[in-house]
């Protein structure tokens, strides 16, 4: 059993070390061996632990003793636990691979394919927010939410992908063009949800929600205006103006949508709404009702949407 | 005379550490650590007069003729050969017993002598003329204490023999056969005698005229030489009438398409090109050993296997290979411990204290099989070793006994 633990050790320590790949070619010599069945003779286990031992009883002999006398049953121990490491590493692969993270979906726990956690990373909701924030609860839904009036493209494909973000968000920055050039891919239905969770950001809701209103095709201009302004601009009237004259609306009609009263308070309903998905910042993406949280790189919104061999398709 | 820390600061690999240990060198038996002259006489072969021998006219040509010349002169009078063309160069002691394997004049029915625990080098050439020509072996067995018997010798002389060729000093437990009576009774029977001296020649002083023996090999790599050297003595008159091993360059005079006319020994033993560098370092190397004397080397060595065998003495399960008494086994302390593995002995005293021993049967595979024991631990000793390192290695050894 010692050969197989050593044949894993041993191949990885190989790929820096030439004296550890004889060793990694020994052990898996050791290793064939035992598979069929036959006396693993090449002194490889020998010579290990040896050299284990050697090491160890200058330092204690009275390890070096246990160990000689366990060196079976704590093989077979670091075998199990090899075992088992090995199926948590696959587990957390797979699920890095097709989540975004070691230990599932959305989750915040550390994983060490992504150790700074920057594919959960959010601007949360409770910074700056100033809205109603009652009748949260804690499950990411789509189920209470009313998604008139929020900017929808390809509405007729089955396939659908709620994107809750903001513009001033870095992470929302980093996630939409992702989901928006999936969604262009496949046609699938994209409908925006933009909340302010940035400070005084309030002011680019209410300009693109007015956009929309005037103009839904041109709206996704703008969008992308915003989004790739500098975020120092996006407090500025003066600049939201100027963004939608930039891509064919009329600026000054926006300003005063923004202005009216009415804008408010529709888009506090619509704010309202977005907080009945139960999401905590942004970005937050539904695709086909399935919640992700934080800006998760571009294959795993598309394993979401056309599966594990999205690329063959 | 130097002292044992000058003679220690000749010896590079001496001053090496692993994992910050001093390197403690108790396989001599296997091979001999080198000093630095040698290493420089090898090195001034390479640098100075790199070319053929005895072959071209060109001055480099004639400086190893006469370097070459020069160091069979110096071994032939070390071992106090009759003529310096006594001394014929070899790879090893192997191929200084096979040489005589395969040209002396067997015929079937010929009774060769060897003892129980002969190295593999000599006893597979006689197996296999054994079985190739016909020749018979008869085996010559040890006292218990593994001494030599001379009693079952004398029996076994009785009936014909043609060679006896035993080892000169083994290489399992160091013990030294007496020679001189050994080769005097073969030589009343009518026997020749070949002695394998790859033990012998590191560690005593070997008087060819006085022993009377007629062939003697040994190996330059045990005895501060460079590796795959070695020498085979003959007698002149034996050697002029055998036929050579290996033939080509340099071993014939003239060659016609269907004849070649054979050079007078050694030139007729020594085909092809020669390791003249290793030629010159063996000079260099018996050089070396005749200023520290061979008084000295034993002193030393005796100081430290005695050493050993007390200190060791009391370890559970210990049991020693040879007689008890260290002066009979020379520079050689093999031994076995009870149900403990001994390459895991010798793993991990390489590992816990950086000290180098031989485990295994060491080439005597025979002894160990009629015996049923499996292996054993050689630790062999040399001038340049210390009383620190052999305690040292009873300190890790006492270790290695309690914790497996």
């Amino acid at each position: 059993m010692f050969c197989v633990i050593a044949l894993i050790v041993l191949s990885i320590l190989g790929i820096f070390s030439a004296s550890n790949r004889v060793l990694a070619k020994e052990a898996l010599d050791c290793v064939l061996r035992r598979v069929t069945l036959r006396p693993c003779n090449t002194g490889f286990d020998e010579k290990m632990k040896a050299r284990i031992l050697g090491s160890v009883i200058n330092r204690s002999e009275k390890v070096a003793s246990f160990l000689s006398h366990y060196f079976e049953v704590l093989a077979w121990s670091f075998f199990v636990l090899l075992l088992a490491s090995g199926i948590f590493a696959i587990r957390g692969f797979y699920l890095f691979y097709t989540t975004g993270s070691c230990n599932g979906l959305n989750s915040t726990a550390l994983c060490v394919f992504d150790p700074t956690g920057k594919n959960n990373e959010t601007s949360v909701i409770d910074e700056g927010c100033r809205v109603d924030q009652a009748g949260r609860g804690t499950e990411l839904t789509l189920k209470d939410v009313d998604p008139g009036g929020f900017p929808v493209l390809y509405s007729d494909s089955p396939d659908t992908i709620v994107f809750i973000g903001c513009f001033a968000c870095d992470y929302t920055r980093k996630a939409y063009p992702l989901v928006r050039k999936l969604a262009d891919k496949h046609q699938a239905s994209f409908t925006f949800l933009e909340y302010p969770v940035k400070e005084k950001t309030d002011l680019d809701t209410r300009y693109a929600y007015c956009a929309y209103q005037q103009d839904p095709v041109k709206y996704w201009d703008y969008a992308d205006a915003l989004f790739n302004a500098e975020k120092v601009d996006l407090d500025s009237d003066q600049f939201l103006i100027t963004s939608a004259e930039s891509v064919g609306l009329d600026g000054e009609r926006i300003n005063t949508c923004a202005n009216d009263p009415a804008t408010e308070s529709n888009v506090k309903a619509q704010l309202q709404q977005i907080l009945y998905t139960n999401f905590r910042g942004t970005p937050t993406v539904f695709i086909n009702g399935k919640a992700m949280v934080g800006p998760k790189p571009y294959r795993v919104y598309a394993i979401m949407l056309d599966g594990f061999f999205y690329w063959l398709k | 005379m130097k002292d044992i820390h000058s003679i220690r600061e000749d010896f590079p690999l001496l001053a090496t550490h692993s994992s910050n240990k001093p390197m403690v060198y108790f396989d001599t038996a296997c091979q001999s650590l080198r000093p630095r002259q040698v290493m420089d006489a090898i090195n001034h072969y390479y640098l100075e007069e790199s070319a053929c021998g005895g072959r071209s006219m060109h001055h480099l040509a004639s400086a190893v003729t006469r370097d070459v010349d020069l160091a069979r002169g110096i071994l032939a009078k070390h071992l106090n050969a009759n003529r310096k063309e006594e001394i014929i160069f070899t790879r090893n002691t192997t191929e200084g017993i096979n040489l005589v394997a395969n040209s002396l004049d067997f015929k079937a029915g010929d009774v060769v002598l060897i003892s129980d625990k002969e190295h593999n080098s000599n006893l597979l050439p006689w197996q296999r003329l054994a079985q190739k020509s016909g020749v018979i072996v008869k085996i010559v067995p040890s006292l218990p204490d593994n001494t030599f018997d001379l009693t079952a010798y004398d029996q076994l002389l009785d009936e014909p023999v043609k060679l006896v060729s035993f080892y000169y000093t083994s290489n399992l437990d160091g013990v030294t056969i007496p020679a001189e009576e050994i080769i005097k009774k073969a030589h009343h029977q009518g026997a020749l005698v070949l002695l394998d001296a790859a033990q012998t020649a590191p560690h005593h002083k070997i008087n060819l005229k006085a022993l009377g023996v007629d062939f003697l090999a040994l190996s330059g790599h045990k005895m501060l030489g460079p590796s795959g050297m070695g020498i085979l003595y003959g007698k002149y008159a034996l050697l002029e009438k055998m036929e050579p091993f290996l033939v080509g360059g340099d071993t014939v005079s003239s060659t016609t398409y269907t004849t070649g006319e054979f050079l007078p020994p050694p030139a007729k033993f020594e085909a092809g090109l020669q390791d003249y560098a290793g030629i010159l370092g063996m000079g260099a190397a018996v050089k070396y050993l005749e200023s520290i004397g061979f008084d000295t080397i034993q002193k030393q060595e005796l100081l430290l296997n005695e050493h050993l065998t007390r200190e060791t003495q009391d370890i559970e399960g210990l049991h020693l290979i040879g007689p008890s008494n260290a002066r009979l086994r020379g520079a050689i302390f093999t031994f076995f411990i009870d149900k403990l593995d001994s390459h895991r002995i010798a793993l991990m005293l390489d590992q816990m204290s950086n000290i180098i021993v031989r485990s295994g049967q060491h080439c005597v595979h025979s002894w160990f099989h009629a015996r049923g024991i499996t292996s054993s631990v050689r630790a062999s000793l040399y001038f340049y070793n210390t009383l620190d390192e052999a305690d040292l290695f009873v300190t890790s050894l006492r270790k290695i006994r309690k914790v497996l």
